[in-house]
């Protein structure tokens, strides 16, 4: 494993937003909605957050690891080194879609 | 080497006086010294000046500390080792070392307040937006669902009372 | 000023200048000694490339200006997140929040540190682009 790119595995997070506030670069961004569920059998709704989008700016992380550390969901994980080189400072920004992972940590 | 530290609390006025006996006692090997904010800690608002003399065999060693308003007497002359770190901890604490070198050590001059101080406004922490501040949205044709927490989510490191953009 | 060229690309030459600021420029140095990159004689050697490894503090940009200024035309590579937005420093007064805001910045390369391979991506990038 190293350390050079962040993944997140969406299925498994639930926009609780520590990652996000306990990023030191303030490089996340997250957003996200509250829907109501019922479930087969279950007497009331349930209130589930859903992921709308999540970015890393890869321009300001400093890949330190908190965001990954503070996951209660085991969402974001290293992953396999993907050299990240841009001619533009906003394609930096990643989202959903780029940070899957590689499936090869 | 496994060794425990020995601290000792000195009024500021018997700082140059406690160090010249422990540079008689043998504890003439300068360390280091530095300042620590003690704002929002233990309800004081003062700083401390802490300077660590060891023998030079490092056998033994001690710990000093007093609290500080702004101003307290160099060492300069006693233990020359001081120098770079009361010129260090005069630039980010804002501490007079009274009868000691001046010149600043790594700020240039007029670069604002001293920077270790907690008083010390980061500008670029008040200008950002901070990303942890947004909760889920609520959409469910405008009726409300979802816990939405009353607390305001403050950054970390920020105190309360700091300027909001 | 020291000229490479890519082991797998031999036509392609780059001279590169860094600007060794801090911790980043050991990553930049492993990359060069990495053997990707060997030292090249070759007189008609482009582009010019100017890496900008390490943290950039406003006292440091007139110095880093005159870099780049001492050579026109030159690409400049805004190695890691100190160089590009002010990285793990990027609420620190003394630091600039990054080089793009007065010099304009042909490649960045993310990372705190960039690995070398990210070096080297970034750098055949460049060169084929200038290369097609
Ligand atoms: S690695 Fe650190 S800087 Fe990067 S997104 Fe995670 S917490 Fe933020
Ligand atoms: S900490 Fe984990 S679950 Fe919570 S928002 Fe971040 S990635 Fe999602
Ligand atoms: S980006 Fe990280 S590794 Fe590079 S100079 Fe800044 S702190 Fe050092």
């Amino acid at each position: 494993m190293k350390h050079s790119f962040i993944a997140l595995i969406e299925d498994k997070c639930t926009s609780c937003m520590l990652c996000v506030r306990e990023c030191p670069a303030w490089c996340i961004n997250l957003d996200s909605h509250t829907v109501e569920v019922t479930e087969e059998g279950a007497r009331r709704p349930k209130k589930v957050n859903v992921l709308d989008s999540f970015d890393i700016d890869y321009s300001l992380c400093m890949y330190c690891g908190v965001c990954i550390d503070v996951c209660p969901f085991d969402a974001l994980a290293w992953d396999e080194h993907r050299a990240l080189t841009s001619t533009n400072r906003e394609d930096m920004i990643l989202g959903i879609a780029d940070l899957r992972s590689s499936g090869n940590a | 080497m496994n060794r425990e530290f020995t601290w000792q609390q000195v009024e500021p006025d018997q700082w140059r006086i406690k160090v010249s006996e422990l540079i008689d006692s043998g504890f003439f090997y300068f360390d280091f010294l530095t300042g620590v904010d003690r704002e929002n800690i233990d309800g004081q608002s003062d700083c401390e000046v802490v300077a660590h003399l060891a023998k030079p065999d490092l056998s033994d060693s001690r710990i000093i500390f007093t609290q500080v308003k702004s101003e307290l007497a160099s060492i300069e002359d006693l233990a020359p080792a001081s120098s770079w770190y009361e010129r260090e901890c005069a630039e980010m604490y804002g501490i007079t070392f009274t009868g000691g070198d001046t010149r600043p050590l790594l700020r240039h001059e007029g670069l604002g307040r001293p920077p270790l101080r907690k008083s010390a406004v980061l500008a670029a922490r008040v200008l950002t937006r901070w990303p942890g501040g947004a909760e889920p949205e609520i959409r469910e044709d405008g009726r409300k669902v979802g816990n939405v927490s009353r607390r305001r989510q403050r950054p970390p490191g920020v105190p309360e009372n700091w300027l909001t953009p | 000023m020291p000229r490479y060229a890519l082991t797998s690309e031999p036509r392609v030459c780059v001279e590169i200048v860094s600007a060794a600021l801090a911790c980043c420029t050991l990553e930049l140095q492993a990359a060069l000694g990495s053997g990707v990159l060997v030292e090249s004689t070759e007189l008609d050697a482009s582009p010019s490339v100017i890496v900008i490894a390490g943290t950039v503090t406003d006292a440091l940009v007139p110095s880093v200006m005159q870099l780049i200024r001492a050579h026109p035309g030159v690409k400049v590579m805004s190695f890691g997140a100190c160089a590009t937005s002010g990285g793990p420093y990027w609420d620190s007064p003394p630091v600039s929040k990054g080089i793009d805001q007065f010099v304009e910045v042909a490649t960045y390369v993310a990372g705190c540190p960039p690995r070398p391979d990210a070096f080297i991506q970034a750098i055949s990038d460049l060169a084929c682009s200038e290369d097609a």
